[in-house]
């Protein structure tokens, strides 16, 4: 069993010890961090501290030694939004710390994505997603999207204030088997039951697994709308996402 | 003085009637409690309101089997609430298509995931029978997750010993209202989960897979 | 029992408990919307007409003391009317919808953007409130307490130059986002005392520092010495409103000099008076999504009593209610503070 010792990136070892409190998730990310090259320790430490620029350019580097794409984006990249995670989801940090470390993530992604796509790698699934009708904001949504993207999906984007038509629309002219919902305010969150209700009417329900976060919902209201699943962050949607596809 | 009126409990509202004006229409359920009576209102004064309203209410008793009661109100002919089923009824009678006349569905669907056609037998007494007019692979399961949908829709009752028989219990038929739901039941999504969770029952599964 | 004052009429009661004087009964409150869809109806008032036409704004939102009760008229549904007159893009959306801003359109991206227009408050989307706020009070005389509503700095921010931008400001470079809000600041007293002007008996500050995006660290930070002076400037009581779970800046809060907090339920009323320590009045909290959208008027009455009990000074809804929350539900709000009143000893 690895120790934190075996890490060689001082900025995880601290983080590690300063953030992460549960146990089992402790041992999980030293196991991972143990055996990861340095270099995408360096990678990790710098999208957790924010550092966009240095993400950028320590993404190239990796790439000009000849690490591959996807190890870098596995092990550096979203290795490091595995602490980010823990550490918003437990309040050490919030949104903007969170937007700092979404951007380092987009930076790397930038040289990686492209690699990805041409390397013919078969996707995991396509999701749609959009924040509900009447519903501005994306940060959350945006988020996910990104996770989703890293872990394989292909994610159609609708944006913000989606309305039932434009889902199914989108649904069907993608063939994607997963919608994901997200409303930011407690007076939109309805307008995802409207959505569901209206996928119903188009005899669609059936063909799709509907998923639905954002911060004021809860598993309970995620339930009474009729959704399949709920996320409550990022890092949790990508789990739910592959669970829903393999049901 | 206050013009809004205590005419009992909401339990539905189409917030904007595309059909007539984008007029907020509602359902309330109105006591005794042991024979409750529904009230479809607008609070709105738009000319075609009130013949809106009859209109929807024309369509519940066709479409659902509902009963005109007195002053404009509505009732099943048993008496009882099936709060649930009215909501249902109340929110399709409000979608349809005003300009073709209103009509009672047929008791049987065809199911897309079993690639089947579906009945409802009638028996009587209020009890129901869901069969499948085909006999498709898995099918067993899609009846019997349809019936667990109407009994979660129609707030219905099922028996232990016959996955596909479900009644209501006030005793009485409400075809109309079976035929409504029908429509909705594949979709229901706490049967499908509670049929899957009866599926794995009895599974040996690996100490790694299990919660 | 304590003593209670003689009868009073409701703006008395709203305007005692808001400088924390004796009161015969508790306040009903709405710092924020009990716009309904069948309150719409009901005055042939809808949205989006009612955000942009003064008769409708006023007729619509009087609905709140004639129908349901409050002790309170507080027409500015929405939280755009200012963000409109700076040139923001606005959805004015439907009847069942709010407006909203464009924020992925923001119209700023530094503190030279920034700029006061000299119509802000003659702006049709200002001055609507201005005029309704001057109808409401013309109609209604000194029976009910009018209260109007302006936007706070960081809430400006968010429309003004998008969220995201605004945050990632927020941590790249702290010396900018203070000049912002510092200037984004001045529309918020100017409005505010345009409204007061107007006849506004107290005003709504919403600035949505949320517990849900920022740390109470950046409320002290940030805004805590903004509200102190905008207190100041503002020469009528200010309720701040601030969404979500706001514990950790509740003590922050209560020391602006700020007349009250509408909290949400997201914060229980014991929690959050023990906090504030009466150096400042609560108001809220009742729970909108789960309770009063949801559930029916027992489980309203009892989030009405548990707020009396915790000795909440007014009473009322969390936020902006939905817009298809029911009559009946909103109603047991003030019939539950008339029972609580008439049944327990203080």
């Amino acid at each position: 069993m690895a120790e934190i010792g075996d890490i060689a990136n001082e900025f995880i070892r601290d983080e590690i010890d300063e953030f992460l409190e549960k146990e089992n998730e402790r041992n999980h990310i030293v196991e991972l961090f143990a055996q990861t090259r340095p270099l995408l320790q360096d990678i990790a430490a710098a999208l957790i501290d924010g550092a966009h620029e240095e993400v950028d350019q320590l993404t190239q580097q990796a790439l000009s030694e000849g690490i591959e794409a996807l190890e870098i984006m596995d092990d550096g990249l979203i290795a490091g939004m595995g602490i980010v995670g823990i550490k918003f989801r437990d309040n050490f940090i919030f949104v903007p710390e969170v937007l700092a470390c979404a951007r380092a993530m987009k930076a790397g992604m930038a040289h990686i994505e492209p690699i990805l796509s041409d390397s013919g790698v078969e996707p995991i699934g396509t999701v749609v997603m959009g924040t509900v009708k009447g519903d501005l904001h994306d940060i959350g949504k945006n988020l996910c999207i990104m996770m989703l993207r890293g872990a394989g999906f292909v994610v159609h984007d609708l944006g913000v204030d989606t309305s039932e038509d434009e889902f199914i629309e989108a649904i069907e002219e993608h063939g994607a088997k997963l919608l994901g919902m997200s409303a930011l305010l407690t007076t939109t969150m309805p307008n995802m039951g409207k959505t569901i209700e209206a996928f119903i009417d188009e005899d669609l329900r059936d063909d799709i697994k509907i998923m639905v976060g954002g911060a004021p919902v809860t598993p309970e209201f995620a339930e009474d709308m009729g959704a399949d699943g709920y996320g409550k962050d990022a890092l949790s949607c990508v789990e739910l996402a592959k669970e829903l596809l393999s049901e | 003085m206050a013009l809004t009126c205590d005419i009992g409990t909401r339990i539905e509202l189409v917030p904007m009637d595309s059909h007539c004006n984008d007029i907020t229409v509602a359902l309330y359920k109105q006591p005794p409690s042991d024979a409750p009576v529904y009230r479809i209102h607008t609070y709105s004064q738009h000319p075609d309101a009130q013949e809106r309203i009859g209109s929807l209410s024309a369509d519940m008793q066709v479409l659902g089997g509902m009963q005109q009661a007195d002053d404009g109100l509505l009732r099943f002919p048993c008496g009882h609430a099936h709060q649930y089923a009215a909501r249902r009824l109340f929110l399709d009678a409000c979608k349809r298509d005003p300009s073709e006349t209103a009509q009672a569905h047929p008791l049987q669907i065809h199911d897309k995931k079993s690639a089947c056609d579906i009945a409802v037998d009638s028996l009587g007494d209020g009890q129901y029978c869901v069969r499948a007019e085909q006999g498709t692979q898995g099918v067993e399961r899609r009846t019997a997750t349809i019936a667990r949908g109407l009994i979660r829709l129609g707030e219905m009752e099922g028996t232990d010993d016959d996955a596909n028989r479900l009644h209501f219990a006030c005793g009485h038929a409400h075809d109309a209202l079976i035929a409504l739901l029908l429509r909705r039941a594949p979709n229901v999504r706490a049967a499908m989960r509670e049929a899957e969770e009866m599926a794995s029952r009895g599974q040996l599964v690996a100490p790694s897979a299990q919660n | 029992m304590s003593e209670h004052p003689p009868s009073m009429n409701s703006r008395e009661r709203v305007l005692a408990a808001l400088n924390r004087q004796p009161v015969d009964r508790t306040p009903l409150c709405n710092p924020t919307s009990v716009a309904t869809v069948e309150l719409m109806d009901l005055v042939d008032a809808p949205f989006p007409d009612a955000n942009r036409k003064p008769e409708l704004m006023a007729r619509l939102a009087a609905t709140g003391y004639t129908e349901l009760g409050f002790d309170t008229i507080m027409p500015v549904f929405s939280i755009i009317q200012e963000s409109a007159a700076l040139g923001c893009k606005i959805q004015w959306e439907q009847k069942d919808n709010w407006p909203t801003v464009r924020m992925n359109e923001p119209i700023w991206t530094s503190p030279d953007d920034i700029n006061v227009p000299a119509d802000l408050c003659t702006h049709p989307d200002t001055r609507c409130v201005t005029d309704a706020i001057k109808i409401l009070r013309k109609e209604y005389g000194d029976e009910v307490a009018v209260i109007g509503k302006t936007m706070g700095p960081w809430s400006l921010g968010y429309h003004c130059f998008g969220v995201e931008p605004f945050l990632l400001m927020s941590l790249d470079d702290p010396g900018k986002t203070k000049l912002c809000l510092d200037r984004m600041k001045e529309i918020t007293v100017e409005y505010g005392l345009a409204q007061i002007e107007a006849g506004a008996d107290a005003l709504t500050l919403p600035d949505h520092a949320t517990g849900d995006l920022v740390s109470g660290e950046y409320y002290e930070r940030y805004l805590r010495d903004l509200h102190i002076e905008m207190a100041e400037r503002l020469p009528v009581p200010i309720i701040l409103h601030i969404c979500g779970r706001t514990v950790d800046r509740m003590e922050y809060i209560a020391q602006t000099g700020m007349a009250a907090f509408h909290f949400d339920s997201k914060n229980t009323p014991m929690e959050s008076m023990e906090i504030v320590k009466e150096r400042i009045a609560l108001v809220g909290n009742i729970n909108n999504p789960e309770t009063l959208f949801s559930k029916g008027p027992e489980v309203v009455r009892e989030e009405v009593y548990r707020n009396l009990d915790a000795g909440v000074q007014l009473v009322g809804p969390e936020c902006a209610i939905p817009l298809q929350t029911s009559i009946e539900n909103l109603k047991e709000i003030p019939r539950a503070v008339r029972d609580w009143h008439a049944g327990y000893d203080r």
